[in-house]
């Protein structure tokens, strides 16, 4: 059977990549990275800002070092991760099934969108006061703020899976007589997976975005009230310091979770060209 | 057996009516091989998606072995010309798609779909996904999909359409083979002269919109057949003749379509 053969034969994708040039990419992100280091030492040196208010990068090291050691750090950012966590699964929990509900239902388009594209664009941040009435200041309040702000994207970004899904899939289920459910579980929820994907992406990106906004004014921990924090204390090294942590986790999730996730399954199946 | 009875399908688009297929009627034994013949825009995969009860008929009737039907059921499956696999699925998963569908169990999908597989020469690859496959053997495991559910029925929708010529030849002849071996009835939609007369035990040249059965042509030759042969080659003029009318008219039909839209 030389068809057979033949595509065995091929490579996969994985294979195809070239192995060298990741290096050189790699040579000059690093570069950029020194070279921004260095660029602001020497702003700092220059004495451009007061130095109170602009730390050195060794300070920030420092600051790194010593907030590590007395579990300040650690303590803020696991809050700040915990409260993105609920946020983005509550988000998820809603928004995949009701995404999905939109997709399906012409009906259900036409009751709830105009609704949620009025809502839409009020920004996470000016739901803070109302959310502090609700639930005092901390962990809930922050949950709340997030999961409104990161609720639209996974929302949308299903509905145009299910409405991008190929009409022929459909016909398939329909000529092989599969029931409703067997056809949300088999066919609709992997079919718009490229999509979910992309909308748990935009969700966790959002949310880690407006957390640190919700922690300055609602929350006694977390990486923004840390940051908020040394502002009074005139700590511009513990900012510094809480800001590259909060780059740090979401270029971690960026490049190691979501990435993961799309490799399992829709690079797996070969879908991964589709949107985006 | 499969009996359609005065079928016509009209539907309305851009306000105005149209006539897709016309009082069109057509026995096909049981077991028998039939191709259905035409141009293309002249509404052979429209019937086939009313026989396979996707679309509902305007007026007329489709019944097998005495019922009538107007939905999908069990007694019929389809292949899909551009194969209509799910990328998520292993080969295996998308073989046992119908049998999980109707609560198949586990253990029993799993027998099944290793037998059809390897009866479509693929029994190694029942753990890869579609993706790696090329479009010949894709359409293979569209096939074990369909045999799986044992239709009675078996409704393909230019199948070969999208392979290559070598490949097609080689997927036709398969296809006689698993034929003969599960013993199906089959109806089968080319726009390809030479691949009707090659697989069809009877071939139904349909006219230009709106979609009727000009004529039947008999092929009565044993197979495999020789397409060199100075039998085939009468055929095939006798086809040819009767088809390129057909393809005129629905290529005036596609020229005043552009004009006026």
């Amino acid at each position: 059977m030389s068809e057979a053969t033949l595509a065995r034969a091929a490579p996969t994708p994985a294979a195809i990549r070239p192995r060298r040039r990741p290096s050189r990419d790699f040579l000059l992100g690093a570069g950029t990275l020194v070279a921004f280091v260095l660029a602001w030492k020497l702003v700092h040196l220059s004495r451009l800002f007061p130095p109170w208010a602009f730390p050195a990068p060794e300070q920030v090291l420092g600051a790194f070092v010593k907030t590590l050691e007395s579990g300040e750090l650690l303590k803020n950012t696991w809050a700040s991760v915990a409260r993105q966590i609920v946020g983005v699964v509550l988000a998820a929990l809603v928004g995949i099934p009701g995404g999905l509900l939109l997709g399906a239902s012409r009906d259900f388009r036409a009751a709830l969108l105009p609704f949620c594209r009025m809502i839409y664009p009020i920004p996470g941040i000016a739901w803070i006061p109302l959310a502090i009435l609700w639930f005092g200041i901390g962990f809930k309040s922050t949950v709340f703020v997030i999961f409104f702000t990161g609720i639209w994207p996974i929302l949308f970004n299903t509905m145009a899976g299910v409405t991008a899904l190929d009409g022929q899939y459909t016909d398939v289920a329909r000529v092989y007589l599969a029931p409703r459910m067997f056809y949300v579980r088999k066919v609709l929820v992997p079919g718009s997976l490229p999509f979910i994907i992309t909308g748990i992406r935009l969700t966790y990106g959002v949310g880690w975005r407006v957390i640190v906004g919700a922690e300055m004014i609602s929350s006694i921990t977390g990486l923004g009230f840390m940051i908020d924090d040394a502002r009074w204390q005139l700590r511009p090294d513990v900012m510094v310091a809480g800001m590259i942590t909060i780059a740090m986790i979401g270029w971690v999730m960026e490049n190691w979770a979501f990435d993961w996730l799309e490799r399992v399954t829709i690079e797996r199946w070969g879908m991964k060209s589709q949107p985006r | 057996m499969v009996q359609i009875e005065a079928l016509s399908k009209r539907y309305a688009a851009g306000g105005s009516d149209i006539l897709a297929l016309s009082g069109i009627s057509a026995t096909i034994g049981e077991g028998e091989f039939v191709c259905l013949l035409g141009p293309s825009g002249c509404g052979k995969s429209t019937l086939l998606k009313i026989v396979a009860g996707l679309i509902p008929a305007s007026a007329g009737t489709i019944s097998i072995a005495g019922r009538v039907v107007t939905a999908p059921g069990p007694d019929r499956a389809m292949v899909f010309q551009d194969y209509a696999l799910f990328p998520w699925m292993t080969v295996a998963e998308n073989a046992e798609f119908g049998l999980a569908a109707r609560g198949v169990a586990p253990a029993r999908r799993a027998a099944a779909s290793a037998e059809l597989l390897k009866a479509v020469g693929l029994g190694e690859f029942a753990a890869k996904y579609p993706h790696h496959l090329s479009g010949g053997m894709k359409q293979r495991v569209s096939i074990a999909r369909a045999l799986a559910v044992d239709p009675v029925l078996l409704l393909m929708d230019e199948p070969f359409g999208a392979l290559d010529a070598q490949t097609r030849f080689v997927m036709q002849q398969e296809l006689l083979r698993i034929w003969r071996a599960y013993r199906k009835t089959v109806l089968f939609v080319t726009h390809s002269i030479e691949e009707a007369l090659y697989l069809g035990d009877r071939v139904l040249v349909m006219t230009a919109r709106p979609g009727r059965i000009k004529a039947e042509i008999p092929v009565a030759s044993a197979r495999p057949r020789d397409i060199g042969s100075v039998e085939f080659a009468r055929l095939r003029a006798q086809t040819l003749e009767l088809l390129s009318e057909e393809i005129a008219r629905s290529m005036e039909q596609e020229a005043t379509a552009a004009v006026t839209s």
